[in-house]
């Protein structure tokens, strides 16, 4: 076996070890090995990224040397590669984001626990992304909450507790319907390694048996990584949760750990009940209405909103009704328009979150429109950015949106039943997106002369300004050369099969 | 190529620069030294109008990359972008010039001028767009950056305004996308064509009904841009908010971005698919609809710059209506039109400017007298006015002809007599909401006090651009057949 191959291993490893190790370190140490932690997993998923693209092949990596179906399996692909490789990035680009806000935000005797808490957040997002067991996948989803709800609580602000607290009882809530799923599952075939649930799982349809349990076991994982993931009825946790924690959780909370659950979620459909089973059951149809109506409610609830940072997480909303959407249309275009919105909401949500910071720290760090007026004179990164990431919410050509939004209708066209639905749903929410986005990117750029603020310059914000300029180009990078990206994800799903 | 990209580009990052280099001062900063960013504006206004008239005679597309697969951007030059981007390259200077001595009384100059020349070079790239998608990712930036002329001088009316022209013009690209991703099905490919239309055979036999209503989608959703009935609300109210030349530029020049877009769709379907069903009919409909709403609301309006701004609505139609006809007379008529009416319609938005500018009176029975005291400006009005109407020899009276000429050869049923009726009647209608100014202007009766009129002409600089946009709507008049030689080439598809 190469050498390469453990990469996954040691990446999940790394990022699990070295946030046992800030607990000790004194709180600058740990940010400098967070940062360098970020980076060497970016670089060692990069290479098995480059490594998998030349074999063509994915492969199975057995942890402690025990042969299915006893031992415990990673399974790394060009997908999960990919995932765990912009994970890193987006990850990295929002801690450096918001480290300008740390000290402010988080008492100082806790910044190592903070960054105990993102290490641990990586290496469970990792290993929801490579893991081939289930039950793996449920300790990590566990840990995943965990360590989400530290983040968000660690801001220890009125808000955040409540928050907190309403996180924590969504999120369990949904990974108890997990494990549910999860138990009745290994009742009707006896595995918790995803290959071999599969293989059971083949056998049962085919002779006809336990046709109820399994759908029920289905639906449970579903509507469990539904609520944890955000999708519209089960939402209401989200403009707390990401509209008072510190920048960074926020970048981080919507842009990279709802999307591990859904990541999961495309790995059981796949590689757990087979993309067949799962399409020919009513429950994509469930999906499907539920992505529509999260499309507009979410928009219309952050049209009402008067707070820009829980403007943006409830757009979040509408935005991950989109990623259902795709899910819901059931066919192999859908889901790679689902997965590239995962990349493009990912990088489009941290850069708004990052730049509205920036805005209402030249604001007297009021989170109101009115007090927004002519941000973006005052902090002309950050308006920039703000705008880009507007277009690319709205989706304008020449960003990212726009190439998902196009992907989307594509795949919309070739299914028939679904097809006047979605798009209508699309124009809806394209144009919904652009009230409020552009009502803000006009508010802060309306001229404000009296505004008691003073206007900050790139002096005094290089490394703010450097990652804003990094989101930017990420953004473009999507939607300008969107080709290969595309393509690396149907080879993805084509090695998941 | 690098004459397009250049034409395309250099205004483009000209428009940024000024943007971030001049940008409004902060409080307590130096403010903007306006010689230097005039003259930067000027000359690149200058520069860019060499560019794209050099670009005019590129004969090569070229495909700059790729959005996504098979969705490159594209760029070629053909006859019916040549005539569009010839009416930018002459409006756009002209009104900016003007603007030089206007927008000193109003603030953000460089914003204006910075958005003003990314507009131009908008404009200039969805001339030169050679397939669908190119066209669309232009068309979107074109709503984007000519919104902060709209909504230039920050007052609340002024951003609804900017808000209202935004979510119609997305409402209406978003229908026209929506078109886009059945045509992308359909199609062979999405470069442009121009009479023979790109949708495959069996298309056609397999789900001809369906793509008629695609085609009537796609052509109501390009035609909001147009300022067509039933989504024509938002252009008088965002045309006459922005500052006087940034009205003369959105009227004459970037509504005309919705008619090229219809003249594209056309292409994309062919006249011969959409020639006698109901789409057609439903089109024809609705532009004789708005030829006749917008000149009676024309008709009603008492501030001169609304008045103008209707007017624009139901001039707009009668372009629509010659596309709508379908055949290569009404073509002609059409695109002379664009041209007729692009020029008189930047000269009134533009004197209507000066006026303002002067007096500061924006209604129309305020304007009593001003011919005696701004006699340049108001001559360029009444002729102007004159070839709105449609009287010989100005440029309306030629389009105006070729398009009542083609709808009576049209054979349609009902509409080859009743399109003409109504656009004399229309025509009318013009004459009523457009000579008074005139008349009031320069007689104003005996009742008024002569004592009090100053004299009030405005600079050379404001009066030679109107002065050159009349002389040339009357010139189109005069020597048509140059014109029509390119347009015949346009409407034959070479």
């Amino acid at each position: 076996m190469n050498f390469i191959c453990n990469f996954p291993f040691f990446s999940i490893l790394l990022s699990l070890f070295s946030g046992t190790i800030c607990s000790v370190l004194p709180a600058k140490a740990a940010k400098v090995v967070n940062r360098v932690v970020i980076i060497v997993i970016g670089l060692m998923s990069a290479v098995l990224l480059l490594y998998l693209l030349s074999t063509g092949e994915s492969f199975i990596y057995w942890m402690g040397h025990f042969p299915a179906p006893w031992g415990n399996e990673i399974r790394a692909g060009v997908l999960e590669a990919g995932m765990a490789l912009f994970f890193c990035i987006i990850m990295y680009l929002s801690m450096a984001g918001g480290a300008h806000k740390l000290p402010g935000e988080v008492v100082e005797s806790k910044h190592n626990l903070y960054y105990i808490l993102v290490n641990l957040l990586l290496s469970s997002l990792l290993a929801l992304v490579y893991t081939n067991d289930m039950f793996t996948a449920y300790v990590f989803v566990e840990i995943n909450t965990i360590s989400a709800c530290g983040l968000i609580m660690i801001r220890q602000v009125g808000r955040t507790i409540e928050a907190a607290v309403r996180y924590m009882i969504m999120s369990l809530l949904g990974s108890g319907l997990l494990l549910f799923g999860l138990c009745i599952m290994y009742d009707l075939t006896g595995h918790l390694l995803m290959s071999n649930i599969k293989e059971s799982v083949g056998l049962l349809i085919a002779n006809g048996e336990y046709q109820i349990p399994l759908i029920v076991s289905v639906a449970l994982m579903c509507i469990g990584l539904c609520i944890k993931s955000a999708l519209f009825p089960f939402h209401a946790w989200l403009p707390d949760a990401y509209g008072y924690s510190t920048v960074s959780s926020a970048a981080i909370l919507s842009s990279l750990v709802s999307k591990g659950y859904i990541f999961l979620l495309i790995k059981i459909i796949y590689r757990v009940i087979g993309f067949d089973i799962f399409n020919s059951t009513r429950i994509i149809d469930v999906l499907f209405v539920f992505g529509l109506m999260g499309m507009i409610f979410g928009s219309l609830s952050a049209i009402k909103e008067n707070d820009i940072r829980r403007m943006i997480a409830f757009s979040s909303v509408a935005q991950i009704g989109y990623i259902y959407m795709g899910f819901g249309m059931g066919t192999q275009a859908g889901m790679v328009a689902s997965i590239f919105h995962i990349l493009s909401h990912a990088a489009t949500k941290s850069l708004l979150f990052i730049a509205a910071i920036g805005l209402t720290d030249v604001s007297g760090g009021s989170h109101k429109f009115i007090d927004l007026t002519g941000a973006a004179y005052r902090n002309k990164w950050a308006g920039a950015a703000f705008t880009v990431g507007s277009l690319s919410m709205v989706g304008i050509p020449l960003f990212s949106g726009f190439i998902s939004k196009l992907l989307f209708a594509q795949a919309a066209v070739q299914v028939e039943g679904k097809m006047l639905a979605s798009l209508i749903v699309l124009g809806i929410s394209t144009v919904l997106n652009a009230v409020y986005f552009m009502k803000t990117v006009i508010r802060i750029y309306a001229y404000a002369p009296d505004a008691p603020y003073k206007g900050i310059t790139f002096r005094d914000m290089k490394a703010y300004a450097v990652v804003l300029v990094c989101f930017i180009l990420l953004n473009v990078i999507l939607g300008v050369s969107s080709q290969p990206i595309v393509d690396m994800i149907g080879q993805g799903l084509a090695m998941f099969a | 190529m690098y004459l397009i990209l250049s034409s395309i580009l250099f205004p483009i990052l000209a428009g940024l620069f000024l943007l971030v280099r001049y940008r409004t001062p902060l409080s307590g900063e130096k403010p903007v030294d306006r010689q230097s960013l005039t003259a930067m504006a000027g000359c690149s206004l200058i520069i860019t109008a060499i560019f794209v008239i050099a670009a005019l005679f590129a004969e090569k597309g070229f495909t700059l990359f790729y959005l996504a697969q098979s969705l490159p951007i594209y760029f070629r030059v053909d006859s019916v972008g040549r005539i569009f981007s010839l009416l930018a390259v002459i409006v756009i200077p002209c009104a900016g010039f003007f603007s030089f001595e206007y927008m000193k009384h109003e603030e953000h100059e460089s914003r204006y001028y910075g958005f003003y020349l990314l507009v131009f070079g908008v404009f200039n790239a969805l001339c030169f767009a050679g397939n669908l998608i190119t066209f669309y990712l232009f068309f979107e930036l074109l709503t984007m950056s000519s919104m902060p002329l709209v909504l230039h001088n920050g007052s609340k009316e002024a951003v609804m305004a900017g808000l209202k022209y935004l979510f119609y013009s997305l409402c209406g690209a978003y229908a026209a996308l929506f078109g886009i991703y059945f045509l992308y099905r359909n199609c062979g490919s999405l470069t442009f064509t121009v009479v023979d239309g790109a949708l495959r055979a069996s298309a056609i036999t397999e789900h001809g009904g369906f793509l008629l209503v695609v085609a009537f989608v796609m052509l109501l959703g390009f035609g909001v841009k147009a300022g067509m009935f039933p989504m024509h609300a938002w252009l008088p109210t965002a045309h006459p908010v922005a500052p006087a030349p940034a009205s003369a530029v959105l009227s004459a020049v970037i509504v005309k971005a919705g008619v090229l877009a219809t003249i594209r769709v056309l292409g994309m379907f062919g006249t011969d698919f959409l020639k006698g069903t109901w789409v057609q009919t439903a089109w024809l409909c609705l532009t004789l609809v708005t030829v006749f709403m917008g000149s009676l609301l024309a008709y009603r309006e008492p501030v001169l710059k609304k008045r103008l701004a209707y007017s624009t609505v139901s001039q707009l139609s009668y372009i629509l209506f010659g596309l709508a006809v379908m055949n290569d007379t009404s073509f002609t008529g059409s695109l002379l039109h664009v041209l007729a009416h692009g020029f008189i319609k930047a000269a009134l938005f533009l004197c209507a400017g000066a006026i303002i500018y002067r007096t500061g009176k924006t209604r129309v029975e305020e304007m009593r007298g001003i011919g005696k005291e701004m006699p340049v400006t108001m001559w360029c009005f009444t002729i102007a006015s004159l070839g709105l109407i449609g009287i010989p020899p100005t440029g309306g009276f030629i389009s105006k002809w070729f398009l009542a000429l083609g709808s009576l050869n049209s054979g349609i049923p009902v509409f080859d007599v009743l399109g003409p009726v109504i656009l004399l009647v229309s025509a009318l209608l013009t004459a009523g909401y457009l000579l008074p100014l005139s008349i009031h202007g320069f007689f104003p009766g005996a009742d008024y006090d002569y004592g009090s009129l100053q004299k009030r002409e405005p600079c050379k600089l404001m009066t030679m651009p109107i002065s050159i946009l009349t002389f040339l709507s009357v010139l189109i008049g005069v020597f048509p057949f140059l014109i029509i030689v390119v347009i015949y080439l346009a409407a034959t598809g070479r």
